[in-house]
């Protein structure tokens, strides 16, 4: 299992476009992948579940991955927050 | 005042409050299953998931121009893929045994509830998302088929765009003045039921929606075919006076309920009905009809998701053979075309329907589906006097199949030792040119003929009879029409068989002495026109219009025809 915190850097927060691209990303691995933000843990395969987290810039997040693939799932979402998206 | 022209489907004055209904409503039954219908249930989730991503994938295909609009349709699909979603529905289902539009509902209202409270204006649109697919899922499970009648009273009229076949029974169950509908047609269903109770209604009343607030007062002119929004004293004044006379005429006719049917010239016609659903046996009884010349049996099969059992239908075909004793009821056995049974079998995409796999083809093509309906007929035929016939047949083969079938079904039935009577008179409609031509081969094969005209003017003159832009060719004193009903008229009674005339035509007062003077037996009307088609039979000499006949034959036009007539 990885767990690995992160702080969300793109300024619009995590709305409908980025959370379908970890959705869209989490979904190519095997691992179970969970997100969870204070007291809050959600699917992170699921669109619902990770549009919920509703975070916004400057909140922190950790990343919960669970499986063969685990490593290579945290490895592509985390560059996905560190691009910020795709946003700027 | 405004004033908005249509088609007049029944003819009549109706005065009434507007009552408009919005087929875009979504309508949630909610409905708890059984135990037992759990897996069914989930079954019917995964499917339709299934169908709608399907369908959502073509549209992101289409949709490659518009990079929003393929990410709108994108993040649809991705929460219908949602593993989430799929298991909050399935508890939903199974744990809380809700059915699936309810499982549904609960899910995404859930959901809005959730994004309407985000702080983030980013996420709260997403709301409309949801709604979309929620949306897009329930209608297609449901179809159209909503509660949108919450307050429908017996003031109301009703304004619809269209009246799709799933809505039909649910409209006419209620107790309204009327009705009108921006688009359809005077030879749909909805029109035939409305005729029969006599209800004014109108079609094509373009424009009408958006012109009309609910609770507006509203008349409709059915003589004249046109609705009147928001009348002034005077003008409803006139047409209070106009519906009184009416009602009058109403009542002189109901003189006539206990007269026979006998020609001035002495020639007494069978003057039977027409019956799309059940309920309308009411009018049958109230208008002493001499039996039920066609009795639809499709209102059995549409609008639905699974199929009657035999058991089912026998108790529908029993009641209304003992509510008829003595008098004949004459079943049709299924007769649609394949797009209105998606949902219950399996049917591949036509591009012709009209000339596809309908009527007898379907249930040649659904032996098991056929025999129960067959079966139930033969069982009911125990408590009254029924007669079959069947549709769309095309020629002497599809009747000989037909024939073998019922043999079949009463050897099954003597097995398991369930009474039924197998005597019972075998009929064929005739409605497709081939069948007309060859009616001597076919009046061979059965005991009596019934001519479908909608459907035989419809392929005689190839003409769709619902496509408006073209109802100018549809004529039915076409000579092709008139020589076809005259071949097979004399083909019938040479070989000693009656023939009936069960389609629109002979609830037209204008074709009822033409019809009777080619030698038409039996006429079969919607029960609203009853009394009217009496009226003109008992005034009818039937020789002073077959000395016209042979002029008529010879006519190069309908209009030639009409103006004999």
């Amino acid at each position: 299992m990885i767990r690995k915190t992160i702080k969300i850097v793109n300024k619009l927060g995590m709305h409908a476009r980025p959370a379908t691209m970890i959705v869209k990303a989490a979904t190519k691995y095997r691992s179970e992948f969970r997100i969870v933000k204070s007291d809050m843990e959600i699917n992170g395969k699921s669109i619902m579940g990770v549009m919920t987290l509703a975070a916004e810039f400057g909140s922190e997040l950790e990343l919960v991955a669970d499986g063969v693939d685990e490593k290579f799932l945290i490895q592509e979402i985390v560059e996905m927050f560190l691009n910020k998206f795709g946003e700027e | 005042m405004k004033k908005i022209i249509g088609n007049s489907v029944s003819t009549g004055v109706a005065i009434g409050k507007a009552k408009i209904i919005n087929k875009h409503e979504l309508y949630i039954k909610d409905k708890k299953i059984l135990k037992s219908e759990i897996k069914f249930e989930l079954s019917r989730f995964k499917e339709d998931v299934k169908f709608v991503i399907y369908e959502l994938d073509k549209l992101i295909q289409d949709y490659t121009y518009s990079k929003e609009n393929r990410d709108i349709l994108e993040s649809h699909k991705m929460i219908l893929q949602d593993p989430e979603f799929n298991k909050r529905i399935s508890i939903l289902i199974s744990e809380d045994q809700n059915c699936l539009e309810q499982a549904i509902n609960t899910y995404f209202t859930e959901a809005i509830d959730i994004f309407s409270n985000v702080n983030n204006k980013y996420l709260s649109h997403k709301v409309n998302d949801f709604e979309d697919v929620a949306y897009r899922l329930l209608s297609h499970i449901k179809g159209e088929r909503k509660d949108v009648f919450v307050d429908v009273d017996e003031n109301s009229i009703l304004i619809m765009e269209n009246i799709s076949p799933s809505f039909v029974t649910t409209v006419f169950d209620k107790n309204i003045q009327g009705l009108c509908t921006e688009r359809g047609s005077r030879n749909s269903h909805s029109s035939i039921i409305a005729r029969s109770m006599n209800l004014p209604m109108l079609v094509n009343t373009m424009g009408l929606l958006g012109n009309i607030k609910d609770g507006e007062d509203l008349i409709i002119d059915g003589n004249d075919g046109y609705v009147i929004i928001s009348p002034t004293k005077s003008v409803l004044e006139k047409y209070k006076a106009i519906y009184k006379v009416e009602q009058n005429i109403q009542r002189g006719l109901l003189k006539l309920i206990d007269i026979e049917s006998i020609t001035k010239d002495g020639k007494k016609i069978s003057l039977m009905s027409n019956i799309e659903i059940p309920q309308e046996i009411d009018q049958v009884l109230k208008y002493n009809s001499a039996g039920i010349g066609l009795f639809r049996t499709e209102f059995l099969f549409i609008d639905r998701d699974d199929l009657p059992t035999e058991e089912e239908q026998y108790e529908i075909y029993k009641n209304i053979a003992e509510q008829c004793i003595p008098n004949p009821v004459t079943i049709r056995t299924i007769d649609v075309g394949g797009d209105k049974l998606s949902n219950i079998l399996n049917i591949t995409y036509e591009q012709n329907p009209n000339l596809g796999c309908r009527g007898i083809r379907i249930s040649l093509q659904n032996v098991p589906i056929f025999k129960q309906q067959i079966k139930a007929i033969l069982r009911a035929n125990v408590h009254g006097n029924i007669k079959i016939m069947f549709p769309m047949i095309s020629g002497v083969n599809e009747l000989l199949k037909v024939k073998n079938i019922i043999e079949i079904c009463s050897k099954e039935l003597i097995n398991t030792g369930i009474a039924f009577n197998a005597d019972m008179e075998l009929g064929a409609m005739i409605e497709i040119p081939s069948a007309v031509i060859t009616s001597d081969s076919i009046a061979e094969e059965c005991d009596f003929l019934s001519i479908g005209t909608n459907d035989l003017i419809q392929y005689t003159l190839a003409v769709d009879r619902d496509n408006q832009s073209i109802s100018d060719y549809y004529k039915p004193t076409h000579p092709s029409v008139i020589r076809s009903i005259k071949l097979t008229v004399d083909n019938a009674h040479k070989k000693g068989k009656k023939v009936a005339v069960c389609g629109e035509m002979a609830s037209e007062k204008k074709y009822v002495k033409l019809l009777l003077a080619l030698g038409v037996d039996e006429l079969s009307v919607s029960p609203g026109r009853l009394l009217i088609i009496k009226k003109e039979i008992i005034d009818c000499d039937i020789a002073e219009m077959r000395a016209k006949l042979d002029k008529i034959l010879s006519c190069k036009t309908s209009k030639e025809i009409n103006k004999l007539i």
